[in-house]
C-alpha cells in the first residue's frame, strides 16, 4: 500500500462517513412517521377491506339471510366456523331447517375471505373492527347470530345495506354466480358494531348498493 | 429433445420416458445414479441444475422424484422418477455428489418419507428430530399423540451422524461419524437469536473469531404444510402459500393458482393478470426492502433499518387497501383475484414509484458506499457461480454469483413476457453483489409496474371456476420468481378434489445449505451479515 | 477563585463557600473535613443518578429522531418520566442466579465497572468550583482510572458461563487495550501544547482560545481521534462490538439482570458523558465561557451565563456528536476495529505528537503566534 494511497483511502472514507451522517442529519428534521395509537382513534384510517372480525349483519327485525347451508363451514379450511341448524315445522306443517347458532372462532381463523366469497347468500362479512385483543381465550368464540334473529323472508326487498366493507360486492362474483340476481338491501343492525367489538369510533362505515343474490337454488348445496 | 432421449437410453437402456407436462423418465433405483450422472455431464446440455427433490409415498411404493434443469437453458426440463417398493428399509442412491442441494432434501425426506441414501455423508433427519417415532407424510402414518408426546424436558442434540456408504466391494457399511471434534469451541446461533431471522439455528464451531463449521438445524416451526394440504380442496389450499415465505406471500400464491390453473385448463381474465403481476412485483419491492433493512441491521446499522420499514409501510398500505391484508395478502384465487383494485390503486402506486426511487437514492448515500459498510460486505461470504448452481441458490443471491437464473426470463409466465425488464446480474458472489442485487432489482420491479399500471385492461377479475374443482390426474409444476429465488409448486391429483401430494420448492432452503460452505474461514460477526445477505425466511425452509 | 472579579449571580461559589464556613466554624477540622467529603459524595453519587438517567432518557428521544421515530412517549409529557420508570423496574427485577457461573467474580464484575466510571467522574470539573478534587495530574488520573472498567468488562464475560458474554468479553479487551493507547496520546498531544495536567489549570489557559484551535492542524487531529477512541473504549457504536446486539446478544452482561445489569447500563450511559467531558475540558474551553479579547462587554455578559451550563452546553454538543455517529454507522468488524487502530490512528498519533511539540518548540501555535491577542497571561 503506497502512503498516497494510504492517504487518499482515509479521505474517501471520511467522504462516504460524512455523506451517510447528512442523510440522518437530513432525517433528524422530517416528519415521523410513527403513529400515536390510540390516541389517533380518532383520525385512524382503517382501508374499507380490512378483514378483522366476522359478522353477520342484522335488519332492524333482528333478522339474517343466513340459511343454515353449513358452505362457510365446509369452506374454512381449519374448522373455525361452526353452523348448527336446527329443525322447524313453519305454520303450514312442512318441515324447514333454520339456523340455531353459528359460531366463528376469533382465535384460530387466518382470515383467508373463504367462507365470504363463497357464502350464497352474502349472510355473513368481515368488519373493520382491528381491536380484537381480550383477555380471555373463550371470548375470542363468538356467536354470529343474534338471540332471537331469524331468517330474513325472501319477499321482503329493498332494503339499505349498511355494511363496513365493499368488498363483497367484488368478491361475489365467484364461480356458480346466480344470474337472476335481485337487488336486496340489507339495513345493519347499528348496534351490531357497538355490541360485538365495543368499538364504534374506528369503523369507517360507509352506505353501499350491495349486489345480492337469490338463495333459491342453494338450499341444495348443504348436504 | 431427440438428443436428450437418446442420451437417457444410452445410459439406462430400459428406462421409460413418458411425454407428459415435463418429459418423464421412470428408472430403477439402482440406475438412478448412472441416468443422473449421464444428464448431468451431457455436453450439449448438461441437467446440472436440481430444482427440486420431491419425496412420494405411492401406497406400494415409497419413491423420488427429481426435477431437473439446466442452467444453460432453464426452460428444458426432465423428471426423473425412481420407487422403491421395500417400506421397511427404502434405500436409494443419493445425488449429493453430483448435486449439492440434494444434501438437505435428502435429509428431510428421509425425515418424512423414511427412505435413507446410500452415499449421502450426514443421513441425520433434518426437520425432524432423529427421535421421532413414525414417517409423518406417509400415508399409512400413525397419528396418535401418545406415540409423540409433547415433552417439557430439554432435549439434548445429538452429535452424531449415521450414514450408509457403499464400499469399493459394493458393500453397504452403516457407520457413525461425528458433526464436531471433540475440542471444538461451540456456540449454538439460534434458535432464539436476534439475526438468524426467525427460529434458525446455526451450531457454530469456532476458532477464536473464525468460524471453522456451521452445522444447520431447522424443523422449528415445521407445520407440516405439505401434508396439511393432502387433505384439502384446492382452495383451501391457498392460504398456506401466503404462510411460507411470508414476505413474497402474493407471488407465492400466485405459483399454486398457476399450477391449479394450467391444470384443470382454466383461462384467466386479462385483468386479473394485470392486477396478479403488479401486485407480484410490489410483493418484489416489498420483500427486498425488508431483506435490505434486516442486512442493514445485522450488520449494526439499526437506523437503515427502520428506513427500509418505512418505505415497506407504503407497499403494505397498497395491499391492505386493496385486499385488506397487509402480510398474508390472500389476493389470488383460482381463476384469477380475490379483490378488483380499488379507485384510487393507480393513483398510489403512482405516487409510491417516485418515491421509491427517491428512497433508493437516499439507500445509496446513506449506506451502500459507507466504508465501514464495505468493509463488512465486499468480499465476504463468496458463492462461487459453481456453487450457486449445484446448490441451487437463485433468485438475487444467485444472481449475484452470475447464475442467470431470473424465471420471469427464461420461463415467462404471466404477462412476463410483455414487459420490458433487465435481469440484475453481478459476478462476483459477495456480500455486496448480493446487496446491490436487492437494491437494482426493486428499481427493475418499478419499471415493470410503471408499464402496466396505466393499461390495466376492463373487464372481469375472476374465471368461472367449477363449484368442486377437481383436477386431472397428473403430475403438475409451476415455478416462479419469488422475492427470494425460485418457488415451485409440484402437484400430483389422483382425480379427487384433494390434491395427493403438494410440495414447494423452498428458495430459502437453497439458501441455507449452502450457508456451511460460505461461511467457513469467515469470522463469526460476518456470519450474521453473510445470513442477512442470503435473506433466507425460515417459515420457507420448514413449511 | 480566580475570577471573582466578574459577576456571577447563578454560579454555585457562594454556596460551597458559606458552607464550608458554616462547617469549619462548628466542628473541628477534621470533622468538617469528613462530613465535606459525605456531602461531595452523595451530591456526586445523586449527579452521577441524574445524568444517566436524562442521557438514557436524550439518547432514547435523539435516536428516534433520527430513525423517523417518536420515540418514548408514553410516561409523563413526551415521555420524560420513562427512564425513572424503568430505573425503578431494573431495581425491583429479581437477580438471577446463573448455574455453575463463578458467583463472587460474576458478582464483583459491575463493580469494577461502575467504581472505575465513579472515579473517573470525580475530577470531572463542571463549574467553578465544582470539582470534588484538582489533582494535578488530573488528566493522568482519569486515564487511570477509566482504564479500570475493563477488568469489570472480562470478569463479566469470564464468569458468566457463556460463550456469548466470552467472546464480547474478549473483543471488549483488545478493543479497549487498543483504543487505550490512541486515548492517552490525544490527550498527551494537548497536554504537551497547554504543559499541565491540571484541569483548573487546563480551563484556565483556554480563555481566549480553545486548545482545539490552538494547536491548529495538529489539535484538530487530536480531538478527532480523541473522540473515536472514546467512543471505542466506551463500547459504543460503531465500535459496540462487546454488546454486538444482532451477533452476540447482549456481549458480556447477557447474563446479567436487574440491579446488576443496571449497573453496566448506568456505567455504559456515564462513561460516555464522561469521555464527552473530559473532550470539553481538554479541548473546548471546559466551563469557561467564550471570551474574545478587546469586546469586554461581551464577555461580561457571557460570564453571566453560569459555567456549569456551559460546561453542559459543551459536553452536550459532543454528547450529540456522537449519538450522532453511533446511529449512522454500521458496526465494525473486529479485524477492521484493531486495523483502524494500529495501522491509522497510532501512527497518526505519533507523528500528531511530533508536528505538536514542533509547533510548541516553534511557537507556532495560534496563541504564540498572536499573542497579543490570544495569550492569557
Amino acid at each position: 500500500m503506497s502512503f498516497s494511497k494510504y492517504i487518499s483511502g482515509i479521505f474517501k472514507a471520511l467522504k462516504s462517513l460524512i455523506g451517510g451522517m447528512r442523510e440522518t442529519w437530513k432525517e433528524l428534521w422530517t416528519k415521523k412517521v410513527t403513529m400515536q395509537y390510540p390516541e389517533n382513534r380518532k383520525t385512524l384510517v382503517i382501508s374499507d377491506r380490512w378483514r378483522s372480525e366476522l359478522i353477520m349483519p342484522h335488519d332492524e327485525n333482528n333478522e339474517h339471510a343466513c340459511t343454515a347451508c353449513g358452505i362457510c363451514m365446509m369452506n374454512c379450511p381449519n374448522g373455525t366456523i361452526t353452523v348448527t341448524p336446527k329443525m322447524i315445522e313453519t305454520e303450514d306443517g312442512k318441515k324447514k331447517k333454520i339456523l340455531d347458532t353459528h359460531i366463528w372462532n376469533y382465535g384460530t381463523c387466518t382470515f383467508c375471505n373463504l367462507c365470504v366469497i363463497t357464502c350464497p347468500s352474502n349472510a355473513i362479512i368481515f368488519n373493520n373492527d382491528f381491536e380484537g385483543a381480550v383477555f380471555n381465550k373463550s371470548k375470542l368464540i363468538h356467536q354470529l347470530n343474534h338471540e332471537g334473529s331469524k331468517l330474513r323472508e325472501k319477499k321482503k326487498e329493498p332494503v339499505a345495506v349498511k355494511t363496513p366493507t365493499t368488498t363483497s360486492s367484488d368478491s361475489t362474483a365467484t364461480p356458480a354466480t346466480n344470474k337472476d340476481e335481485i337487488i336486496s338491501k340489507v339495513k345493519e343492525n347499528n348496534s351490531l358494531t357497538a355490541s360485538v367489538g365495543g368499538n364504534d369510533s374506528t369503523n369507517v362505515e360507509k352506505t353501499v348498493e350491495q349486489p345480492k343474490q337469490t338463495n333459491n337454488n342453494k338450499d341444495k348445496t348443504n348436504e | 429433445m431427440k438428443d436428450i432421449k437418446e442420451v437417457i437410453l444410452d445410459a439406462v437402456s430400459n428406462a421409460v420416458i413418458e411425454e407428459k407436462q415435463k418429459l418423464t423418465v421412470t428408472v430403477e433405483p439402482k440406475q438412478l445414479h448412472s441416468l443422473l450422472e449421464a444428464l448431468y455431464n451431457n455436453p450439449e446440455l448438461p441437467f446440472d441444475y436440481l430444482i427440486s427433490l420431491i419425496g412420494m409415498d405411492w401406497g406400494d411404493k415409497l419413491g423420488v422424484i427429481y426435477l431437473l434443469s439446466s442452467t444453460k437453458d432453464l426452460s428444458k426440463e426432465i423428471v426423473v422418477i425412481t420407487a422403491t417398493a421395500d417400506r421397511e428399509n427404502p434405500l436409494l442412491y443419493s445425488v449429493t455428489d453430483l448435486y449439492g442441494t440434494a444434501h438437505l432434501n435428502e435429509r428431510e425426506i428421509y425425515a418424512l418419507y423414511g427412505i435413507r441414501f446410500i452415499n449421502n455423508p450426514d443421513m441425520r433427519r433434518f426437520l425432524l428430530r432423529d427421535d421421532w417415532n413414525g414417517f409423518p407424510f406417509r400415508k399409512d402414518y400413525d397419528e396418535n399423540p401418545d406415540l409423540n408426546p409433547i415433552t417439557v424436558v430439554s432435549q439434548e442434540i445429538e452429535d452424531e451422524i449415521p450414514r450408509i456408504i457403499e464400499n469399493e466391494k459394493g458393500e453397504l457399511v452403516e457407520e457413525t461419524v461425528h458433526v464436531f471434534e471433540d475440542d471444538d469451541y461451540i456456540i449454538n446461533i439460534g434458535p432464539q437469536h436476534p439475526s438468524t431471522h426467525g427460529v434458525m439455528h446455526f451450531r457454530t464451531a469456532l476458532e477464536g473469531e473464525i468460524v471453522k463449521k456451521v452445522d444447520v438445524i431447522s424443523g422449528y416451526i415445521h407445520r407440516g404444510i405439505e401434508k396439511l394440504c393432502e387433505n384439502m380442496t384446492y382452495p383451501q389450499i391457498l392460504h398456506f402459500t401466503d404462510r411460507l415465505d411470508y414476505m413474497s406471500a402474493n407471488i407465492n400464491r400466485h405459483a399454486l393458482c398457476m399450477c391449479v390453473e394450467k391444470a384443470a385448463e382454466i383461462e384467466i381474465p386479462e385483468r386479473a393478470e394485470y392486477i396478479r403481476v403488479i401486485m407480484d412485483e410490489l410483493q418484489r419491492i416489498s420483500s427486498h426492502l425488508l431483506a435490505w433493512s434486516s442486512q442493514c441491521n445485522d450488520l449494526g446499522a439499526t437506523t437503515a433499518f427502520i428506513y427500509g420499514i418505512r418505505e415497506r409501510e407504503h407497499v403494505l398500505d397498497i395491499f391492505d387497501k386493496t385486499c385488506g391484508g397487509r402480510l398474508i395478502v390472500n389476493q389470488n384465487v383460482v381463476g384469477g383475484v380475490m379483490f378488483d383494485i380499488y379507485p384510487d390503486f393507480q393513483k398510489d402506486v403512482k405516487a409510491f414509484i417516485p418515491y421509491m426511487r427517491k428512497s433508493l437514492i437516499q439507500y445509496d448515500k446513506f449506506f451502500t458506499h459507507n466504508a465501514i459498510a464495505l468493509g463488512r460486505m465486499v468480499n465476504v461470504g463468496i458463492l462461487p457461480i459453481e456453487d450457486a448452481i449445484s446448490y441451487g441458490v437463485t433468485g438475487p443471491a444467485g444472481r449475484a454469483s452470475g447464475l442467470s437464473c431470473d424465471v420471469r426470463l427464461h420461463k415467462p409466465y404471466s404477462l412476463y413476457n410483455k414487459v420490458e425488464f433487465k435481469e440484475v446480474i453481478r459476478t462476483k458472489g459477495d456480500s455486496y453483489a448480493r446487496y446491490q442485487n436487492r437494491l437494482d432489482e426493486i428499481e427493475q420491479s418499478l419499471h415493470i409496474i410503471e408499464q402496466l399500471i396505466d393499461n390495466i385492461p376492463e373487464g372481469p377479475i375472476v374465471a368461472k371456476v367449477k363449484p368442486v374443482l377437481k383436477l386431472p390426474e397428473g403430475q403438475y409444476f409451476q415455478s416462479v420468481e419469488a422475492g427470494k429465488g425460485e418457488f415451485g409448486v409440484f402437484i400430483e391429483s389422483h382425480g379427487d378434489k384433494n390434491p395427493y401430494r403438494v410440495k414447494f420448492r423452498s428458495p430459502s432452503m437453497a439458501a441455507v445449505s449452502v450457508m456451511p460452505l460460505i461461511c467457513k474461514g469467515e469470522k463469526l460477526s460476518d456470519l450474521i451479515g453473510i445470513s442477512g445477505s442470503m435473506d433466507f425466511v425460515i417459515p420457507d425452509i420448514d413449511r | 477563585m480566580l475570577l471573582l472579579n466578574y459577576s456571577q449571580p447563578l454560579e454555585l461559589s457562594g454556596i460551597i463557600e458559606s458552607v464550608d464556613t458554616f462547617l469549619r466554624t462548628n466542628m473541628s477540622p477534621g470533622w468538617a473535613t469528613f462530613v465535606e467529603g459525605v456531602i461531595v459524595c452523595v451530591a456526586i453519587l445523586a449527579l452521577y443518578c441524574i445524568i444517566a438517567l436524562a442521557l438514557i432518557y436524550i439518547e432514547r428521544k435523539i435516536t428516534a429522531f433520527f430513525q423517523a421515530r417518536l420515540g418514548p412517549n408514553r410516561l409523563g409529557p413526551y415521555g420524560v418520566i420513562q427512564s425513572i420508570a424503568d430505573m425503578v423496574k431494573i431495581l425491583i427485577k429479581e437477580i438471577i442466579h446463573i448455574n455453575r457461573s463463578d458467583k463472587f467474580l460474576f458478582y464483583a464484575a459491575p463493580f469494577f465497572v461502575i467504581v472505575s466510571s465513579f472515579l473517573a467522574f470525580g475530577v470531572i470539573p463542571f463549574g467553578i468550583d465544582l470539582q470534588a478534587i484538582d489533582f494535578n495530574i488530573g488528566v493522568f488520573f482519569y486515564t487511570a482510572a477509566s482504564s479500570i472498567g475493563i477488568i469489570g468488562v472480562l470478569l463479566a464475560g469470564w464468569s458468566s458461563n457463556n460463550k456469548y458474554s466470552m467472546l464480547g468479553a474478549m473483543r471488549s479487551g483488545a478493543q479497549f487495550v487498543s483504543y487505550e493507547l490512541s486515548a492517552g496520546f490525544a490527550l498527551m498531544t494537548i497536554v504537551v501544547l497547554s504543559g499541565t495536567m491540571q484541569f483548573s489549570e487546563l480551563v484556565e489557559g483556554q480563555r481566549y482560545c480553545w486548545n482545539l484551535f490552538n494547536g491548529h492542524i495538529s489539535s484538530i487531529i487530536a480531538f478527532i481521534i480523541f473522540m473515536i477512541s472514546g467512543h471505542a473504549e466506551t463500547n459504543r457504536g460503531p465500535f459496540d462490538l462487546p454488546e454486538a446486539e444482532s451477533e452476540l446478544t447482549a456481549g458480556y452482561h447477557t447474563e446479567y439482570s436487574g440491579l446488576t445489569f443496571g449497573f453496566f447500563y448506568l456505567a455504559e450511559y456515564l462513561n460516555m458523558f464522561i469521555y464527552c467531558s473530559i473532550a470539553t475540558t481538554v479541548f473546548l474551553g471546559g466551563w469557561m465561557p467564550i471570551q474574545i479579547p478587546g469586546l469586554d462587554a461581551l464577555n461580561e455578559v457571557m460570564w453571566y451565563i453560569p459555567s456549569y451550563v456551559w460546561f453542559f452546553g459543551k459536553t452536550g454538543l459532543l454528547i450529540f456528536l456522537s449519538l450522532w455517529v453511533r446511529w449512522s454507522f454500521p458496526r465494525l468488524r473486529i479485524d477492521h476495529l484493531l486495523n483502524l487502530e494500529w495501522k491509522y490512528l497510532l501512527p497518526i498519533n505519533l507523528v500528531n505528537l511530533l508536528v505538536m511539540v514542533v509547533i510548541v518548540l516553534t511557537d507556532t501555535s495560534l496563541a504564540g503566534l498572536f499573542p497579543s491577542l490570544l495569550a492569557t497571561n
